[in-house]
């Protein structure tokens, strides 16, 4: 049951004040009494006691009692949030105890929203609130994934790696970069809020209209998300514990579906793959011994690179520090090497919070500690974190002023990297399908197998040792820690008024270092020199509000006004320094200044500034209601923002919103069944300003040694410094409009089902884009520009279902859907593609009038059965050129002809794919049954489409060698002279031809990635409270616990939930967009592993 | 109560106060980690902005658009994959869906090639960097920069400017003009091609000739006979022999390098080779540097493919191996002279009817000797050949040095000695990042000149057939110095020991005795083309060279001569049943040019148009 402080305050305000203002009433008597609630038997702190019919009230001190001035046969309401009220004739000057039964509906919740708090009844904007208990119960290092299926509206990937963030999006992608909500946590406005502890969370709230987002103005575009945290109670001090342990598990089997070496071995033969058939000195289907290489036994052993001759291992040689002098055999895997089990490990993972909290009526406090350290089934990826909260309260002046803070403090340490380094080719999770299996995690000394020891010509592939890869990482660290918190203070003036000044920021200091090392074992860069790398940075940002609140009530008439003033600057900066040529990596050694060869100390690359931002902005809110039925809400913000150029700087962002309880309409008011029924609709706008550098506005020049230094004396290895430009500025640039209209309608029937059905249209104008401009305009980056619009509609869903079968069991059933279309209604230049960092081009394409990141590229429409096929389109229409395409001929796909030109071109492409989903949804269900409670939460997504790159290396024999579907031999065309010999073939035929085009985009990449995840699956025992009193415990929960339980799909790849790839660029090849380009797999970490878990819940 | 109050309303004004106060400034940020424009208003400033624009000459910058290997200025894949000097190389599937392999068959180049649009962005880039300077020079108003040191940057800036666009007319003939009055806030990026711009490239080595010096400080600079053999090339393309004469006998006669050092052939191979760079050869060359703190951006990493890709000098990648087709070009009669005469029964120049003896299919565990057939002494410094010494590494590997393709030749002219790895070449760390080196490559180096003024003296209206044969022979005189040959090693297992006096192989190089006259005309531009194709293999000369004698640009030969030359080529090529040229074909009327980037086309919004038939 919630019971905010919040709110206690405030109505406690509100009814001291009607009962200052209500002192006329005479010749009454004193009536004392006591709440308790029904659920836990405790005293109802802060519930309103109000005469029928009168203005008259008071509210229960922390006891639960209270006292008032009645007379024999008035009603008493007694009243509090999450319980039912209850009327009581006065009978006698006590009362007694009162049980207040709990109430199943959630009217009277108070929701946190921008700056303030309402009650749920009472909002008139769109603003979902996540079941918090239910999110709590997915083990999450970062807490993003909470959000994951509990809040309509929100779309959020996740990834596997631990303590990596989410992408989240509300209400869909807006636009081509940043797509991220602004988080408000405990007031201070962050990027992220993955580091708060589930375990202290109280309440998420995620404000996604214009009515409930222009408070934010210029940063609540993208929709806010605000976190607020645990306060102390009063009462006794609350000792508890929250703890679980458990441990992760890998997709078994043979995830990639790759075949045998031996078949491999036949394939090679089968496809004349003249350089591969090398490898194979026995014939098709024979594997060798011994692969080696090197120089100084080359001569000895000839350039073979194959052998069977058991001599050749006494010719090993392995040199570190002069890889040129290596001479390395490793041993062939027969069976061949499951690459991917070699990095992917069972791991544990824990986490374990002491929580003490406590209060009287005027201070409290709340004291975390958490240890969380959680390791990745992908070996060597870890997160371990330190963190203490401390939330504290206090009040003076008999309760009018009121100071204190909220804020916490980490320490993090991880093995570093990009938490999207997965989704590229070059990842240790990709190198586990392009690495061949016939290779041997190690050589015959017990160094790294790999590519290179074979016959040269790179029939053994490009690929990287994945596990030696993943396993070099060992050493590396990044080691951060982070304070973030405000301190308020705020005092009642005047009796309606309330002013508030609260500071509240985030900082933080974070160290990391890496080592590179000479992967002697790969073919292509074997003499690469080692490396190591240093990056300190630290950064901070804050934000200051001022503000002061009015409330009155006029009669049927409440009034509530809000205004402020608010004050964010963030800034920090960064120093790196690299160099390589290290006689060792070891880490109790190494430092930058450890090279052997000073020259190579490269300073610069990871040294700069971040760039100092500032926003000011003032803001208000009026809510106005009419006798609990009419609602009206307007809120205005006026942001100027330090990177627009000034006379750009300022923008003012209002909303209005709008809301009818018809519940409350005479003519309803009778209907028992309902609860509340009221339509509510707002319209407004904010901004998004995420999109745009500081340097934005001016022509910016810098220099560079790889850009525009030059050896212009002729000499060796000295440069002249040059300057070039960088940057052309456009002082016009400002922010990106979100304009919203939200109609909602909100639902409480028979006291047990809440439904929430929302449809919006946000359109996003003059998205921060920088258009691309001709090479004639230079190197110089293109300005952002106000260019390119979207429109996004879509209808979010929410339903709660509380119900019981007699008195032991209960159960709750909450669902939501969020559905979305999303559109481009205009970009320069009618599309712009999107480059991807794949070797068979660019396959994202911006187009008015499609989806943000849809795919595109030809149709595929079988095989041609026979060499002459491949001269006709589809249509039988004769390409009189010759082939309908470069290599089109028997075996080779049949692309669809779209122009019915008679040949297969650029201009047959066409939109194959869109990775938005249809709608994704999550679904709660909790039930208890005495002791035993069960919950399970589901999320899905549906009709989003995935382009799985993994297939150009596993199931094209013209990419480079490595491993290879089984399907290239169950599926693709045999061709015996220029005819298909097996019809039913899905795949082109194996061949090293250069021209069969099986490697450009086409649908034969594009597969459905709809998914069910059952994310959680519990079962717990709640011990009886009066056992445990005798072991000093007032409660004790205990579960088991399992996620990604099952996983329904029909994606052939790890996991078709997929974050965007770090090969994301923008056109200037610069920046990566988080939400350009998605739905895109090189080999993601996947996020749908099992883990099972032991937990406990106990409070002392 | 009403004492409280008081107290409060005082508290939350001072709050107030205070805060709106303090904010005066929260919006007033500068931009961080830039330079603005006005702090290069100074001759610092302008000096350092040309340096910016020579700094293109290697053909990539950092954070460029695709890699710098498809933009690199030695132009290795449009003028030598795209021709009959060397393959694509490497494994069958590299680099080919990057485009490579369309530009070395000819069937099917996209206009969305990335090898395409990156050597039109880094050529555009340089451009504009070089017409930074011109408007950056009216800005310095300290007194820092004279008169004299203005139009000295300018005329460098223009001859810098004429370079990057005589590399994109090259390439793609038909392309826009940009000078220093083309900018974003003018608004008049979109500039069209209606045509060649010879006009314009001319101009801009005229105005260059015109103020710039004839030695500089730096070697690296251009000067007086830098720009007048540039004009003289443009004149060349813009087939105006006539003008160019003069200017290339200027140049013969007088000319200097930046240094001062008289134009001299010097021995073939120092011309490839980084300890003996700028030398008197060196008419104007795109400088590489070395372990500059650039992290091998500075290296020649335009060529960082282009080295063997398998044996005892195993590294990386098997780019850019030279055809059969070039290797038997330096195939000699008795007299030592090329045979470039057509063969009536193959359709093949003679050197083509029959490969030069190579290891193609011998397999590296068998012994190979290498032939003895009688070859030009520049063959083993253009083609790495099996059983001959690859510079100072140790004998050729052949076929088992290449990778995936098989074929019995690897390229040599790009690679570093081994005795001077340590300060020739790059240490950085990265992908093949060992093989950045610091051998420059020459745009134009002296024998171009002496063979321009031979076909200058073939074609222009004064023709002279025996002068034109002296040119030639000056040139071949060179090759015919044993000096200059490739020798065998003193240990063969053991490089260090240094070389013999023994030739390498059976070299012998003659010279023409009287030919150009008696045979007349198309005899002597034959030999000269076959002369080019020797003098210059493996250097991206040679589609350029094709290209100009084609008649579709108004060269000399009749229109499809290059289509010719090249579908020879790819017919002679599949005689040895090599797959990776089964389907190439070279269309004329389309292929002499390659098409303009898409994506510019798009961007541009119709003021581009594509080269024909693409």
């Amino acid at each position: 049951m919630f019971k905010s402080l919040l709110l206690k305050g405030r109505t406690l305000c509100i009814i001291v004040l009607c009962a200052l203002s209500s002192m006329v009433v005479t010749a009454q008597t004193r009536i004392t009494g006591k709440v308790i609630g029904s659920d836990d038997k405790q005293p109802v702190i802060g519930a309103t006691v109000k005469i029928k019919g009168t203005n008259v009230g008071v509210v229960t001190d922390v006891n639960g009692a209270f006292a008032i001035n009645a007379n024999n046969g008035d009603v008493l309401v007694l009243s509090y949030i999450g319980y039912q009220s209850k009327s009581v004739t006065v009978t006698g000057p006590s009362l007694g105890t009162i049980v207040l039964a709990a109430s199943n509906s959630t009217l009277n919740e108070v929701v946190v929203t921008g700056y303030q708090t309402q009650a749920k009844k009472d909002i008139t904007g769109a603003v979902a609130t996540v079941n918090i208990t239910d999110a709590k119960k997915i083990p999450a290092t970062s807490s993003e994934q909470l959000l994951q299926g509990q809040a309509a509206g929100v779309t959020v990937v996740n990834q596997g790696a631990p303590g990596s963030n989410s992408t989240v999006f509300i209400r869909g992608i807006t636009n081509f970069g940043n797509t991220t909500p602004l988080y408000v946590v405990d007031g201070v406005q962050v990027g992220d809020m993955s580091r708060v502890n589930p375990t202290d969370i109280e309440s998420i709230s995620v404000l996604k209209d214009a009515g409930a987002t222009a408070i934010y103005g210029i940063s609540g575009g993208n929709g806010v998300i605000v976190v607020t945290t645990k306060k102390g109670k009063a009462g006794k001090t609350v000792l508890s514990y929250d703890a679980y342990y458990g441990s992760q598990v890998p997709p078994g089997g043979n995830v990639w579906h790759l075949m045998t070496p031996s078949q491999q071995s036949a394939l090679a033969f089968a496809a004349q793959d003249g350089g591969s058939q090398q490898l194979y000195p026995g014939g098709a289907g024979t594997l060798p011994t011994y692969g080696y290489h090197g120089g100084s036994a080359f001569g000895a052993f000839g350039a073979a690179g194959v052998t069977n001759d058991a001599g050749i291992t006494a010719a090993y040689n392995f040199d570190f520090l002069h890889p040129e002098n290596d001479f390395l055999v490793q041993k062939f895997n027969q069976q061949g090497t499951d690459w991917f089990h070699t990095i992917f490990k069972t791991a544990p993972e824990q986490s374990h919070t002491i929580t003490a909290s406590g209060g009287s009526d005027k201070n409290t406090y709340l004291y975390s500690l958490q240890y969380l350290n959680q390791q990745g089934t992908l070996i060597e990826t870890f997160e371990k974190r330190y963190q203490a909260r401390v939330n504290n309260t206090y009040s003076a002046l008999n309760n009018h002023v009121r100071f204190g803070e909220s804020g916490y403090v980490y320490y993090r340490e991880n093995n570093g990297g990009s938490p999207y380094n997965q989704q590229q080719e070059g990842g240790s999770i990709s190198n586990t399908y392009r690495e061949m299996p016939l290779i041997p995690q190690y050589d015959i000394k017990g160094n790294y197998g790999g590519a290179y020891d074979g016959p040269t010509g790179e029939p053994l592939g490009n690929g990287s040792n994945p596990f030696a890869q993943q396993e070099r990482t060992k050493n590396d660290r990044a080691k951060s820690w982070n304070m973030q918190g405000t301190v308020f203070a705020e005092a009642d003036i005047f009796k309606y008024f309330t002013v508030r000044t609260a500071f509240g920021g985030n900082a933080g200091n974070t160290f990391y270092y890496f080592t590179s090392y000479n992967p002697y074992e790969n073919y292509e860069p074997h003499t690469n020199p080692n490396g190591y790398t240093e990056v300190a940075q630290y950064y901070y940002n804050y934000n200051w509000t001022n503000s002061i609140a009015y409330k009155e009530t006029f009669g049927k008439h409440n009034v509530s006004v809000f205004a402020g003033y608010e004050i964010r600057q963030s800034g920090g900066q960064q120093l790196g320094v690299s160099a390589n040529n290290f006689v060792t990596l070891d880490p109790n050694f190494l430092t930058v200044a450890a090279t052997t060869l000073p020259t190579s100390i490269g300073l610069g690359a990871n040294t700069y500034l971040y760039q100092p931002t500032g926003i000011e902005s003032y803001f208000g809110r009026l809510d106005y209601s009419y006798a609990d039925r009419y609602l009206l809400g307007a809120t205005v913000r006026r942001d100027g923002f330090s990177i627009f150029y000034p006379g750009r700087q300022w923008g003012t962002f209002p909303s209005i919103s709008l809301g009818w309880r018809i519940s409350q309409e005479d003519f309803l008011k009778s209907v028992s069944w309902l609860q509340d029924l009221k339509l509510r609709g707002s319209y407004g706008s904010s901004g998004a300003n995420g999109n745009i550098t500081g340097t934005n506005a001016y022509d910016t020049y810098n220099y560079g040694f790889g850009n525009s230094a030059y050896g212009i004396n002729g000499g060796l290895n000295s440069t002249t410094t040059g300057y070039a430009q960088t940057g052309i500025g456009n002082p016009k640039t400002s922010w990106e409009t979100d304009k919203a209209l939200n109609i909602g309608v909100d639902i409480s029937l028979f006291n047990h089902l809440d439904l929430t059905v929302e449809w919006y249209k946000k359109t996003i104008s003059g998205l921060l884009f920088p258009v691309p401009l001709p090479s004639t305009a230079g190197a110089a980056s293109a300005p952002i520009v106000n260019s390119g619009d979207v429109q996004n509609k879509g209808v979010d869903i929410a339903a709660a279902y509380h119900g019981a079968v007699g008195s032991d069991f209960k159960f709750n059933i909450g669902a939501n859907i969020t559905a979305y279309k999303n559109k481009i209604t205009k970009v320069p230049g009618d599309y712009f593609t999107v480059s991807n960092g794949t070797r068979i081009g660019s396959f994202v394409r911006e187009q008015v009038g499609q989806p943000i990141g849809s795919f595109y590229g030809y149709e595929t429409a079988g095989i041609y059965q026979n060499d002459a096929d491949a001269h006709y389109d589809r249509a039988n229409k004769l390409n009189t050129a010759g082939a309908a395409y470069s290599g089109a001929q028997a075996g080779a796909y049949i692309y669809k002809d779209l122009n019915g030109d008679g040949k297969i071109d650029a201009n047959d492409r066409t939109f194959i794919g869109n990775p938005n989903p249809d709608f994704t949804y999550g679904v709660n269900l909790n039930a208890s049954y005495k002791g035993f409670d069960f919950s399970m939460v589901l999320y899905g997504s549906y009709g989003n489409k995935d382009f799985n790159y993994v297939k150009y290396w596993t199931d094209t024999y013209g990419a480079f060698p490595g491993g290879k579907d089984i399907d290239l031999i169950s599926k693709s065309a045999n061709v015996v002279n220029g005819v298909v010999t097996n019809p039913g073939a899905t795949q082109s035929a194996m061949t090293i031809s250069q021209a069969l085009g099986t490697t450009i985009p086409s649908t034969f990449y594009i597969e459905s990635g709809s998914f069910l995840k059952c994310r959680v699956a519990q079962i717990g025992y709640n011990f009886d409270p009066g056992i445990l009193k005798n072991i000093g415990v007032s409660k004790l929960h205990v579960y088991v616990q399992a996620t990604n339980l099952f996983t329904i799909t029909k994606y052939s790849g790890l996991d078709p939930e997929l974050v965007p790839s770090v090969n994301n660029l923008n056109q200037g090849g610069t920046q990566p967009q988080q939400s350009a380009s998605f739905g895109v797999d090189y080999g993601a970490y996947p996020n749908n592993q099992k883990t099972y878990l032991v937990g406990v819940n106990m409070s002392f | 109560m009403k004492k409280l109050n008081f107290k409060l309303i005082a508290l939350g004004s001072i709050v107030f106060l205070a805060t709106t106060y303090s904010c005066k400034k929260i919006l007033d940020k500068s931009p961080t980690g830039v330079l603005s424009g006005a702090t290069l208003a100074n001759k610092a400033g302008v000096d350092g902005l040309l340096i910016g624009a020579y700094s293109l000459l290697d053909g990539y910058y950092q954070g460029q658009p695709g890699s710098a290997f498809a933009s690199g200025i030695s132009n290795w894949s449009w003028g030598g994959v795209g021709s009959d000097d060397s393959y694509k190389g490497s494994s069958t599937g590299d680099q080919r869906d990057e485009g490579l392999t369309a530009i070395e068959q000819h069937v099917s180049i996209n206009p969305t090639d990335g090898y395409l649009g990156s050597k039109w962005q880094v050529c555009y880039v340089g451009i504009v960097r070089a017409n930074n300077v011109i408007q950056e020079v009216p800005l310095v108003k300290d007194g820092s920069l004279s008169q004299a040191a203005a139009d000295i940057d300018i005329a460098e800036a223009k001859f810098l400017r004429g370079v990057y666009h005589f590399e994109l007319a090259k390439i793609w003939q038909n392309v826009p003009y940009v000078d220093e009055t083309i900018t974003y806030a003018a608004g008049n990026l979109n500039a069209p091609n209606p045509g060649p711009i010879w006009d314009k490239i001319e101009a801009d080595f005229i105005a260059a000739m015109t103020k710039l010096p004839k030695t500089q400080p730096q070697a690296g600079r251009a000067n007086y006979y830098a720009a007048e053999a540039f004009l003289a090339k443009a004149y060349m393309y813009d087939h105006q022999y006539d003008k160019a004469l003069p200017l290339l006998t200027d140049c013969i006669t007088n000319g200097t390098t930046a240094s001062g050092a008289k134009y001299a052939l010097e021995p073939y191979n120092n011309n490839f080779n980084a300890l003996t760079k700028n030398g008197p050869e060196s008419v104007f060359a795109a400088q590489m540097t070395v372990n500059d703190g650039s992290n091998g951006q500075n290296d020649n990493a335009g060529d960082v493919l282009n080295f063997p890709g398998g044996g005892t000098y195993s590294s990386c990648c098997g780019f850019y191996t030279p055809s059969y087709h070039l290797a038997n070009a330096f195939k000699v009669d008795a007299n030592g002279l090329p045979m470039f005469q057509i063969d009536a029964t193959t359709g093949f120049p003679q050197y083509d009817v029959v490969n030069l003896g190579n290891d193609h299919g011998v397999g590296p565990t068998t012994a190979y000797t290498p032939t003895n057939e009688a070859v030009d002494s520049r063959l083993d410094w253009t083609v790495g050949r099996r059983g001959i010494p690859y510079l100072d590494w140790g004998l050729g590997g052949g076929e088992p040095w290449t990778r995936g393709d098989l074929v019995p030749y690897v390229p040599i002219k790009n690679v570093f000695y081994h005795s001077a790895q340590a300060s020739t070449t790059d240490t950085q760390a990265g992908w093949a990042g060992s093989q950045g080196v610091a051998n420059n490559y020459n745009i134009i180096r002296f024998a171009d000149v002496l063979l321009w003024r031979a076909e200058c003296y073939i074609l222009g209206t004064a023709t002279n057939l025996a002068a034109a044969e002296a040119d030639v022979n000056t040139v071949r005189s060179r090759a015919k110095d044993p000096t200059g040959w490739v020798k065998t090693f003193v240990d063969s297992t053991d490089p260090s020991k240094g070389f013999t006096n023994t030739p390498a192989a059976n070299y012998k190089v003659g010279l023409y005795t009287g030919q150009f006259t008696a045979n007349g005309k198309p005899y002597a531009l034959a030999a000269l083309i076959t002369e080019r194709q020797l003098e210059f293999g493996m250097e991206g000369h040679r589609f350029f060279d094709l290209q100009r004698m084609d008649g579709r640009f108004g060269g000399p030969m009749p229109a499809g001569y290059m289509a010719g030359v090249m579908n020879a080529y790819y017919k002679a090529d599949n005689r040895i049943a090599n797959p990776t040229l089964g389907i190439a074909h070279f269309t004329a009327g389309r292929d002499e040019v390659y098409p303009i980037p898409q994506d510019q086309i798009d961007i541009e919004g119709g003021k581009l148009k594509q080269n024909t038939n693409y």
